[in-house]
């Protein structure tokens, strides 16, 4: 252990001091300078002391770290500290030089105070020259450590403990009742009320026979396309024959569907007048076709046995 | 004047008589055209409708017959243009030539003087010559210098377009193309006809001329009958609806239309579609439309006037696949 060194200057000591004098090559050195500061300069205001400041490299040491300044109060004296870490790559023995703390007294007069020189030994590593050299390691696996990984874990638990949570959620969440679709009114009883409608309106009565046929035809292929999802307003007379083919019950009215459109066609769009029992007579037929293609009614009763079977 | 019950049922007789030359054509016509009744029958609703007729289809199906058979049962005058790249408006319309004997221009009237005028390969020859034609087409009249000649009536102009060969061709800009009230596609016939086509050929002795069966002047006086066919309001209503449909699609619930047309049919459109219907009822002896004879023109007349878009045809969405999904969409009355 070096013992410190220290120069006055205006009554101020400082004090460069190692941790060692001697050090493998490349080993590391705490050098500490010290200033040591009584009550009276510290009151005054005119009083300073500026720490040197060491460069990166200087001659075979290198500064690996400096630290900040620190104040010690040390019975009525202030110590101010800063330490440095250096190293040397160079073997033999050196002499890390006096520093200069710049001072400044009470009087406002700019001065200097050095530190002591430090001698400090830097030793190579010894080498068994008569040993054959050997190969250089490879790369060393580090054992495997649980903390080394406890993030990741931590985030898979979370996220664990999120999805579990989000499914007990939605279980417990009781279900919707399922919305029970009561059918208000059947194609078959809407065509059936509105060709009902269509009678007691009169309108071929009243002579508008052109009204009464677009009405008649639209009740009928309103009926075909919500009973038997044939698109038949967007179809010509001669295409709705066509197909309603493959609907067989529908197929056996074809020609009382005929007859009617025809006539219908001929009213609608040749201003063509039909007589008062031909007006009767489609929607006579109109009423047929509905009856003959009437879907079947099913009991409530059937229905729950049909579903217990 | 509103037509009455009474004018219809007369009419409808009128039309029904008339309308018999019809029957007496197509069977004339069959005997040296096999199969292609489509196309006969829309060259005479374009010469029913006074419309022109452009036709969409490869080489060798019996365009040049089929005009020349039915200008021959006409009794009409019959001219073939072959368009090429180098042809001059002048070798289409005519032209003013010197007389040396007289120290005179002359007239030379050009191959457009006739009834019925077949403008092969229209999109081989350039612009300015289509452009002669379709004037032609339009006014019905031809200017040579300072003389101005009415055409000859009936005046129906078939042109031909090759859809295989594009290279070296000027298409048709839309404004032209509009001028024709129908574009027929045709395809290749069946099996059974092109069997008959080989028959026909060989043998000389199935090898019939074409009679006259009627003259100019009945298809003149048919036009006019044409003319009277009643349309209802609902039909008007109903042409407006289609025509509508192709420019404001999203009014007709046919949003997913929208970003596939580029421009819809024009008021040329409306109007075409009301004559074919029209021409299309009288062939079917009928005095009045139907929505069935709208619906059996469509496609004719609004295919041409129909502009796809850039993502149409990149999805290769024809102005066919617009046109059924209007018809299958607008309500029929």
């Amino acid at each position: 252990m070096m013992l410190p060194f220290g120069l006055l200057a205006q009554q101020i000591s400082v004090i460069a001091q190692t941790d060692t004098n001697s050090i493998r090559i490349g080993e590391q050195i705490k050098l500490q300078l010290t200033a040591t500061l009584t009550p009276a300069q510290i009151s005054n205001a005119n009083f300073k002391v500026a720490f040197p400041v060491i460069p990166d490299s200087l001659d075979h040491f290198e500064v690996v770290n400096r630290s900040a300044i620190d104040t010690v109060q040390d019975g009525t004296r202030h110590l101010l500290h800063q330490t440095y870490t250096l190293t040397s790559f160079d073997s033999g023995h050196w002499t890390f030089p006096p520093v200069r703390f710049e001072v400044v007294d009470a009087s406002g007069t700019p001065d200097s105070a050095f530190t002591q020189p430090i001698g400090i030994d830097v030793n190579t590593v010894a080498v068994d020259t008569t040993k054959a050299f050997k190969p250089i390691k490879t790369v060393q696996s580090v054992p495997w450590n649980i903390w080394d990984y406890w993030i990741y874990l931590a985030i898979g638990a979370g996220l664990v403990l999120l999805i579990g949570g989000l499914i007990w959620f939605f279980r417990r969440k009781p279900k919707k009742a399922p919305v029970v679709n009561v059918p208000t009114i059947s194609p078959y009883e809407l065509a059936v009320h509105n060709l009902k409608a269509l009678k007691e309106e009169k309108l071929w009565q009243q002579g508008d026979v052109k009204q009464y046929y677009t009405r008649l035809t639209d009740i009928l292929r309103t009926y075909f396309e919500n009973q038997f999802g044939i698109a038949a307003l967007e179809l010509t007379s001669e295409e709705l024959l066509n197909n309603i083919k493959p609907i067989t019950k529908l197929n056996q009215q074809r020609d009382k569907l005929r007859s009617l459109l025809a006539i219908a066609d001929l009213a609608k769009f040749a201003k063509l007048q039909p007589t008062p029992d031909e007006h009767e007579d489609c929607m006579k037929k109109a009423e047929e076709i509905l009856e003959w293609t009437r879907p079947p009614k099913v009991e409530p009763a059937q229905e729950t046995k049909s579903e217990n079977h | 004047m509103e037509n009455t019950s009474t004018d219809i049922r007369q009419l409808n007789e009128k039309i029904h008589q008339a309308s018999a030359f019809v029957d007496l054509l197509n069977m004339e016509l069959g005997k040296v055209i096999v199969g292609q009744r489509y196309m006969v029958e829309r060259l005479l609703i374009g010469l029913l409708a006074q419309g022109h007729v452009l036709l969409e289809g490869v080489p060798g199906l019996a365009k040049t017959l089929s005009i020349k058979s039915l200008s021959s049962a006409i009794n009409a005058k019959f001219s073939r243009i072959q368009f090429t790249p180098d042809l001059l408006p002048a070798d289409v319309i005519g032209t003013m030539i010197y007389n040396q004997q007289k120290n005179e221009f002359v007239v030379r009237r050009g191959p457009i003087f006739a009834n019925f005028i077949l403008a092969d390969e229209i999109n081989r020859a350039p612009a300015k010559v289509q452009s002669a034609l379709l004037e032609a087409m339009q006014e019905r009249q031809i200017t040579i210098g300072d003389t101005t000649f009415k055409l000859d009536e009936p005046f129906l102009v078939l042109a031909t377009q090759n859809p295989i060969e594009q290279e070296g061709t000027y298409m048709l800009p839309e404004a032209q193309v509009d001028r024709f009230m129908l574009k027929i596609v045709i395809g290749y016939p069946t099996k059974e006809e092109e069997k008959l086509i080989i028959r026909q050929n060989l043998n000389p002795d199935m090898n019939t001329a074409i009679r006259p069966v009627i003259q100019p002047g009945d298809i003149l006086e048919a036009r006019k009958l044409v003319r009277e066919v009643y349309m209802d309001e609902k039909i008007e209503k109903y042409i407006l609806d289609i025509v509508f449909a192709t420019r404001h699609p999203e009014e007709y619930k046919l949003n997913k239309l929208k970003p596939l047309i580029a421009y819809g049919g024009s008021p040329r459109a409306s109007i075409n579609l009301a004559w074919a219907a029209k021409a299309y009822a009288f062939m079917k002896r009928r005095g009045y439309v139907i929505p069935e004879d709208v619906r059996n023109i469509c496609f004719d007349v609004m295919r041409h006037r129909v502009g796809l878009t850039y993502e149409a045809e990149a999805e290769n969405v024809t102005s066919e696949n617009i046109l059924s999904e209007i018809l299958n969409t607008v309500e029929v009355p």
